[in-house]
């Protein structure tokens, strides 16, 4: 029982009131009237919420996750939204027929379950509500707090910038049908078996080429040192056409997979870091197999163009080429790498395949909120952790790992290059 | 108006309470009662209209038109209290809300022309009128504003609406 200094007590009491408004009601023959005032909660438990005509939505059922859990996600196929939720939310999403009230809908639930989360109806019509889920355009942090400190000359100046930068942004919400013309005129191939096979092939190949290479290092950095300036131009600029491939890759597996491309562009990530992106969500409504094939689908054109450098790279003399070909080659594989390692706070293709074997969607956004606010007092009061809450903190400790790994790793090859 | 003048009543009247009384004495003349019962409506929204309202006895309810049969209500008005004033000094000469008798109620109403008469012939109370009448004016701001406020609040918490996670 909570008693008189209880925080839930304080928390109560420092709480407003809920809003009341007064309104008149006329009678019918227009001669008087009444008024009554109307609390916003009871407003609330006698709204009606109406999902959408079955027409317009599609529910598709998720692998059970790691408690078994068995997930739907939910598209709205006018809009292309998409929403996770969970057996309890598809049972009150059925309810959700324009004419049950939110209180008859929480005692259905109360009688089918035999127990109420009290947060569960506002929590599930929030995420109703939420238009925009799964945007490709991140948010950036930046432009947050360049925005609450627009009093500084420097950071208008600087807003300024980025939002001209932004402008430089191309979408098209109509790639869909290019990218499946590219997949029936070809693409297609690249999701066979001999396209597997080529590409081990290929892998095979390139692994020669790196022995060569690698007994020519010294040859090799040499060519690329007497020409820096160009070799690093060249080496980023023709990186940076390779993540249209990338992208590319995801859109021709979301159409192998008959989902759609919502959309293909170019963008200024966080207002200067010049990007191509895919919108390719619509995957989630495919089968784990597809979503898996296609996180893959990107970072593979990495594995393809690192190991097709190293093969031409091997058996050439030594000189510029052969030295733009060896660190174009090391930069795709590192972002292979980069695309793959599921752990280091960024949701990158990797990650996607990790959550999907998990089954937990919010990984990282669980395992966050898991260390900040539960961890601790979890290990103070020598409560076992769950396996759930062991695979959060397994996931914020390896992440947390691999980011200072990373920072040492990038310190000491500044240091050792500088001493060099 | 018939009666002996009601000095005391006007004086509660913020409008007129720092008048001297020989010009509330001239002004009570001015003043024509207005009977209402309970439930009538007095005028309308957008109703054309050329006098202001003084509560004398009975309470009205303000309110403002949302759908069909139902109105926000705004204020509910007792004696001493006036209304009406916009539409006799504002750039519309329409009624900006809808006042109903809460209960039978006793309004003496100034018409706009005999208002205007007593503002000419009494220049330094027509100060003291004005000033208490931006003061009314400010103070029903200040309560349109706060119930904007309480309007949206209850608009966010009838709906449901997390606006402070999304």
């Amino acid at each position: 029982m909570a008693g008189p200094g209880n925080p839930s007590d304080k928390a109560a009491a420092d709480r407003p009131k809920r809003a009341r408004i007064e309104i008149l009601v006329r009678r019918e023959d227009g001669d008087g009237f009444e008024t009554r005032e109307v609390a916003s909660v009871s407003a609330y438990l006698e709204s009606r919420p109406q999902r959408i005509p079955d027409a317009d939505c599609e529910l598709a059922r998720l692998p059970a996750g790691l408690r078994g859990a068995t997930t739907y996600v939910l598209k709205n196929r006018r809009t292309e939204d998409y929403l996770q939720i969970t057996e309890p939310e598809k049972f009150l999403w059925e309810q959700m027929d324009g004419r049950s009230s939110l209180q008859e809908i929480g005692t259905a639930y109360v009688l089918h379950y035999g127990a109420f989360d009290f947060d569960i109806i506002p929590a599930l019509i929030a995420k109703l509500r939420s238009a925009q889920l799964l945007t490709m355009r991140p948010a950036s942090r930046l432009r947050e707090v360049l925005a609450r400190n627009r009093r500084n000359p420097a950071a208008r100046g600087a807003e300024a910038v980025l939002h001209s930068l932004e402008k430089l942004t191309v979408t098209s919400r109509k790639s869909h049908d290019v990218f499946a013309r590219i997949y029936r005129y070809g693409g297609f191939l690249l999701f066979t078996p001999a396209a597997g096979l080529a590409l081990l092939v290929l892998v095979a190949l390139g692994a020669r080429g790196a022995v060569l290479l690698w007994s020519e290092s010294g040859e090799v950095t040499a060519a690329l040192a007497r020409h820096p300036v160009a070799a690093i131009l060249l080496v980023k600029l023709c990186f940076w056409l390779t993540v249209v491939s990338h992208q590319v890759m995801h859109a021709l597996a979301c159409v192998h997979y008959k989902r759609r491309v919502r959309e293909f562009g170019f963008t200024m990530l966080h207002g200067f870091i010049p990007t191509f992106y895919v919108d390719v969500t619509d995957i989630f409504m495919a089968s784990r197999r597809a979503r898996i094939v296609n996180a893959l689908a990107g970072p593979l054109v990495h594995l393809f163009l690192a190991a097709l450098c190293l093969s031409v790279a091997g058996p050439l003399r030594p000189g510029l080429l052969k030295g733009f070909l060896a660190a174009s080659a090391i930069l795709q594989l590192q972002s292979l790498f980069v695309s793959l390692y599921p752990f280091c706070f960024l949701e990158m293709d990797g990650y996607h395949i990790l959550v999907d074997a998990l089954g937990a969607p919010t990984l990282k956004h669980d395992s966050v909120r898991f260390v900040r606010e539960s961890l601790w007092p979890r290990l103070m009061s020598g409560a076992r952790l769950g396996r759930q809450e062991v695979v959060w903190a397994a996931y914020f400790a390896l992440s947390l790992v691999s980011i200072a790994g990373f920072v040492v790793l990038n310190v000491w090859v500044l240091v050792h290059a500088s001493r060099g | 108006m018939a009666s002996r003048p009601d000095v005391t009543f006007l004086r509660r009247v913020p409008l007129f309470k720092d008048i001297d009384e020989p010009t509330l004495r001239a002004l009570w003349p001015r003043l024509r009662e207005r009977r209402v019962r309970k439930g009538e409506v007095l005028f309308r929204t957008n109703d054309p209209g050329d006098e202001m309202f003084l509560i004398f006895s009975g309470s009205v309810v303000v309110s403002k038109p949302v759908t069909g049969r139902v109105e926000q209500v705004l204020k509910h008005m007792v004696p001493g209290e006036a209304f009406g004033e916009m539409c006799v000094f504002g750039d519309e000469q329409t009624r900006s809300a809808t006042i109903q008798a809460d209960t039978d109620a006793m309004l003496l109403c100034l018409h706009r022309d005999d208002l205007n008469r007593f503002i000419e012939a009494n220049p330094r109370a027509a100060a003291r009128f004005f000033l208490e009448m931006a003061r009314a004016s400010f103070k029903r701001l200040r309560d349109t504003s706060d119930l904007v406020a309480e309007v949206t609040r209850w608009g966010l918490e009838a709906t449901g609406l997390d606006v402070e996670h999304k």
